[in-house]
């Protein structure tokens, strides 16, 4: 009779009955499986992601460093360079400059060389003229004056003493 | 019979309220219709998650997830953030028990929907009720919590520690924080049993309009109790990591956590804040 008592508890759905335990069972079965078998691979895979991704970001950051360095290198050489350029530029002009001065002296140079050459042909000439319109004038002259004269003049002492004293008068003259 | 409602409707048919397959054994009732959908439920849970790890067996080094897997992440992950939010670490049980809670209860719930309401022989048989409808199961879900949460606050404070707190702030209000600890796991049974439980009545309710009209309410219902299902799993899940939480708030392992200072801090007062009726204990 005591059944009769328990039937209605029994039945209440808010109480609960033998299932509760296998409910308890089924539930700690589960989460042994998920907690054992199931999440920790879940969780390994999102560190190891997390872990990839970090990495990949630092060789990204570490691959961008390497490239910024390259390039600055690169403006440095290229800047280099074009110093490099502008002083042989400078330094082909600075020999140019100084090539045409030095030919250009020595040009003068031979100019004077030239210049002086003549000059010391001219005077060489001059008084070889000189010299040899002395010997000639005298012979010339001496021939005029016999023949105006008429004596002659053949004597050679007296012929050149009469000349000297021409050229002499001359020379004193202008 | 008598406590068990059954609600006379007019035209003759009658929807039995609480009313389950039962077989005794051992001198014990069981709810046969209920360990079967539980079963199958748990099957299903573990046949998503075996399907999501498959490809984690595998020993490769790709790191592109599969879509199960993406499921899983996201509920695992949500998880882990909320237990090292509120824990200070990402706890090794209370992390998993809080994920096959969640997952658990979602798939309980979610046979909700599937119809398999036979006739047989003049009977009405439901041959997968949602087995959350049934406050075994969610005693059951209950008592693994608040057991574990007790051992956990036991485990952190120490026993004297986790007993200190009941007679805090003032010894006259011990009998109110005892009675809080024991209506936790009674609040979180009944709060999941009593959303799903309604949900299968409406869909009965809605079960006797005739066919030509019921098709909208019933899906619109549907849609709703999805929701519902997913939303009950998730407070269910949640209040497992707070109420751990609560029960290890105030208590710091100085030796291990020195690099989550800031996060402690931030922690205990979130914890603090959420938990105005157990304050934190002076150490």
């Amino acid at each position: 009779m005591a059944s009769l008592a328990v039937t209605p508890m029994a039945d209440n759905f808010l109480v609960p009955n033998g299932t509760f335990f296998v409910e308890l069972l089924a539930f700690a079965l589960l989460l042994f499986l998920l907690g054992k078998y199931v999440i920790p691979p879940i969780n390994r895979a999102m560190t190891a992601r997390q872990d990839a991704i970090r990495e990949q970001f630092a060789e990204l950051d570490e691959a961008k460093a390497e490239a910024h360095a390259a390039e600055d290198e690169f403006k440095s050489q290229i800047a280099d360079a074009r110093h490099e350029a502008a002083r042989i530029r400078e330094e082909a002009r600075e020999q140019g400059a100084a090539i045409i001065a030095e030919m250009r002296e020595q040009a003068q140079a031979e100019a004077t060389r030239i210049v002086e050459h003549a000059h010391a042909q001219i005077e060489a000439d001059r008084k070889a003229a000189a010299a040899s319109l002395r010997s000639e004038v005298g012979t010339l002259a001496t021939t005029l004056a016999g023949r105006i004269v008429g004596e002659s003049l053949d004597d050679e002492a007296r012929q050149s003493r009469v000349v000297d004293r021409f050229l002499a008068d001359l020379e004193g003259a202008s | 019979m008598a406590l068990i409602g059954v609600l006379p409707l007019e035209g003759g048919s009658d929807i039995e309220i609480g009313h389950h397959v039962q077989r005794t054994w051992l001198g014990m009732t069981f709810n046969v219709d209920t360990i079967i959908s539980t079963l199958v439920a748990g099957v299903l849970v573990l046949l998503l998650g075996f399907w999501a790890t498959r490809a984690l067996r595998k020993d490769t080094e790709d790191h592109v997830p599969t879509k199960p897997q993406i499921l899983w992440e996201l509920v695992v992950g949500e998880v882990n953030k909320q237990v090292e939010d509120n824990l200070g670490k990402v706890h090794p049980y209370v992390a998993p028990l809080a994920i096959s809670l969640f997952f658990f209860i979602l798939f309980c719930n979610w046979l909700e929907l599937v119809p398999t309401e036979l006739t047989i022989a003049g009977h009405d048989v439901h041959l997968l009720p949602a087995p959350t409808a049934d406050t075994n199961l969610t005693y059951a879900l209950a008592a693994v919590t608040m057991v574990s949460v007790w051992t956990y606050g036991i485990r952190q404070k120490g026993v004297k520690g986790y007993f200190r707190h009941f007679i805090e702030p003032f010894p006259v209000l011990a009998p109110l924080n005892v009675l809080e600890e024991l209506i936790k796991p009674i609040t979180l049974a009944l709060r999941l049993f009593g959303n799903i439980f309604a949900g299968g009545i409406m869909l009965a309710l809605i079960g006797l309009i005739p066919l030509y009209a019921m098709w909208a309410p019933n899906l619109l219902w549907k849609a709703f109790d999805a929701i519902i299902g997913v939303i009950q799993a998730f407070i269910f899940a949640l209040l497992t990591v707070l109420y751990f939480a609560m029960a290890g708030a105030g208590h710091e392992e100085h030796e291990s956590h020195e690099e989550y200072l800031d996060e402690e801090r931030r922690k205990k007062a979130e914890a603090a804040h959420a938990d105005d009726a157990a304050p934190v204990p002076a150490h």
